[in-house]
């Protein structure tokens, strides 16, 4: 009896176990094939040496990390270490400067009527329907020499006549904030939906000043919100290739445009690798930072993307 | 009458923040009716860059390509990306966080890091066994890459929002796997498979940094073909192609709009 019993549940354990292979494999080996080997390759090719037409070679060598480090055959430049701080540099100017416009602009629309929210999320959302090289095009048509922008700032001082506010670090800014914008309301509007209002009568019952009551019961409350907006701004914004590559010019350059340029034109595989190498480092403590603060706040489930 | 100015000065904040987030799309749609060679200066309406891609043959191909690439890549992501999300419903009580980490990596990387891995792989599999030549195939397979798990995700959270005891009623309704499949399971996770399916589509034809890498010389897609023309200098007609891709958004923006007020009632 508990022989057969067995048996059944053996059975049926080999049934599930067959279900589970058949539909989850097909998936898991096409991303296993498709981007871990890929992935795991490109990681390899940084520890090779740079052969003829920049193409990977054996020996072994960690050459590509000190060309990263900048130094080359005429000694050290620091022309990438300027790269990477730039990347770092843009990456928390946009996020700060797009946090700042999201935050209110998420709290505008929970006070506004019910029925108006979604098409209001739906506004903010829909540029970053298009594709990014039209958006940023867009910007470059806006920045360009002789439109009323350039003309503006040409009139206050701040660039040559003649000149367009692109390529310069101010338009590569801009594009981030334009484009990232909508990743940040998205959240913070999930969390101020869900503020507990009690909490913020109770200060100002307590008779809190506004900014006490803002800092104490609901900043608080949309921490998560912001903390998620923000993994889903910086990560992207710091290997970023369209923007810099269209609005920044030479002197723009960001980390992105650094590792692209090694596999096209002056090709340089190992190099570019070791680059990718140190993008995927940032993302991965970018990650795991995130997941830590958000674990500590309590509100770790909105953190997850 | 302080929470009014602060409400007021939202409002004015909200109107300006909505004119940063269209003006450039709003710029590029006025110039592609301006009669005049000039990103600066408009000089008068006219249809000429229109009536221009028409005629251009390499304009026409490119958006074939998206169109080839966008459809068949979400089929096959559909297909694939409903399997695994069924899959992780029905066995999410065992221990699948291997499952996890393989789905969440094409979502969390980097698109560069994703596009220069797969163009390397697949120009060292062309060296080696000839197949795998960069062109359409090689963008099918990467942009099925990035969608399977947004298709995984929609389709397992459809599941997980249904009722359990629907499924012993299907397995007490029909007696084999297949008909409880055929009539049960496509049918309640419709919806989701419907917006899986855009899903993939709009990030298939939004997405650039990955065709870019993965492209032949004959697979240019529309965005790859607009970011060529930007790079040898701007042409008026690329804002005429760049409205009808905002159009399109735009009509994708009414259609959710609808679909979504529908839903409601």
């Amino acid at each position: 009896m508990a022989e057969t019993s067995m048996a059944l549940r053996s059975r049926a354990l080999v049934a599930e176990s067959r279900h589970l292979l058949f539909t989850v494999a097909p998936g898991a080996i096409w991303i296993f094939v498709f981007l871990v080997l890929p992935s795991a390759y490109l990681m390899g090719v940084a520890f090779m040496t740079t052969g003829p037409y920049g193409l990977p070679e054996m020996p072994l060598s960690l050459d590509s990390f000190r060309r990263l480090a900048g130094f080359g055959f005429l000694g050290w430049s620091p022309g990438n270490l300027y790269t990477l701080l730039r990347s770092l540099w843009q990456t928390l100017v946009s996020t700060a400067l797009v946090v700042v416009i999201a935050y209110p602009i998420a709290y505008y629309i929970t006070t506004c009527r019910e029925k108006w929210r979604p098409i209001m999320l739906l506004v903010v959302v829909v540029p970053s329907w298009t594709n990014q090289v039209i958006r940023t095009f867009g910007w470059m048509n806006l920045l360009a020499p002789g439109t009323p922008l350039a003309g503006l700032a040409e009139s206050v001082g701040l660039i040559n006549p003649n000149m367009g506010l692109y390529p310069s670090n101010f338009a590569v800014t801009l594009g981030l904030v334009y484009n990232f914008l909508p990743f940040m309301v998205l959240p913070l509007y999930a969390a101020f939906e869900k503020l507990d209002t009690a909490q913020v009568q109770a200060a100002q019952d307590l008779y809190a000043s506004p900014v006490r009551a803002f800092w104490h019961a609901v900043f608080p409350q949309t921490l998560p919100g912001l903390l998620a907006g923000t993994v889903l701004v910086a990560i992207p914004a710091f290997g970023m290739y369209v923007i810099p590559e269209l609005l920044g010019g030479g002197k723009g350059m960001m980390l992105g445009n650094l590792v692209a340029n090694q596999f096209a034109g002056s090709a340089n595989w190992p190099l570019g690798a070791a680059g990718a190498i140190l993008m995927l480092i940032a993302t991965f403590i970018g990650l795991f930072a995130m997941r830590r603060v958000g674990k500590r706040l309590g509100g770790g489930e909105e953190v997850v993307i | 009458m302080k929470k009014r100015t602060l409400q007021r000065g939202l409002g004015v904040f909200w109107w300006l923040t909505l004119v940063f987030l269209y003006l450039p799309l709003v710029v590029v749609m006025v110039f592609s009716f301006n009669s005049a060679n000039s990103a600066a200066h408009f000089t008068g309406i006219s249809l000429r860059w229109y009536r221009r891609l028409l005629g251009n043959e390499e304009i026409l191909s490119a958006f074939a390509n998206s169109m080839v690439l966008a459809i068949t890549s979400s089929v096959i992501a559909l297909v694939i990306g409903c399997l695994i999300g069924y899959g992780m419903y029905r066995h999410r009580h065992r221990k699948l966080g291997w499952l996890i980490v393989l789905i969440y990596l094409p979502i969390v990387l980097p698109d560069i890091v994703f596009g220069i891995s797969e163009m390397t792989f697949f120009v060292q599999i062309h060296r080696l066994t000839g197949i795998l030549q960069p062109g359409i195939e090689t963008m099918i397979i990467a942009h099925v890459t990035f969608q399977i798990p947004f298709v995984a995700l929609i389709v397992y959270s459809r599941f997980v929002g249904l009722d359990p005891s629907l499924f012993e009623a299907a397995k007490d309704l029909y007696a084999s796997p297949w008909q409880r499949a055929l009539h049960f399971m496509l049918p309640t996770i419709k919806p989701a498979l419907l917006s899986a399916f855009f899903l993939s589509f709009t990030l298939s034809i939004d997405d650039f940094v990955i065709s870019f890498f993965t492209a032949g010389p004959e697979s240019a897609t529309l965005p790859i073909y607009i970011w060529g023309a930007i790079k040898k200098g701007v042409s008026p007609e690329i804002n005429a192609i760049a409205t009808l891709m905002i159009g399109a958004v735009a009509i994708a923006a009414v259609l959710s709009l609808i679909f979504s007020y529908r839903r409601q009632r």
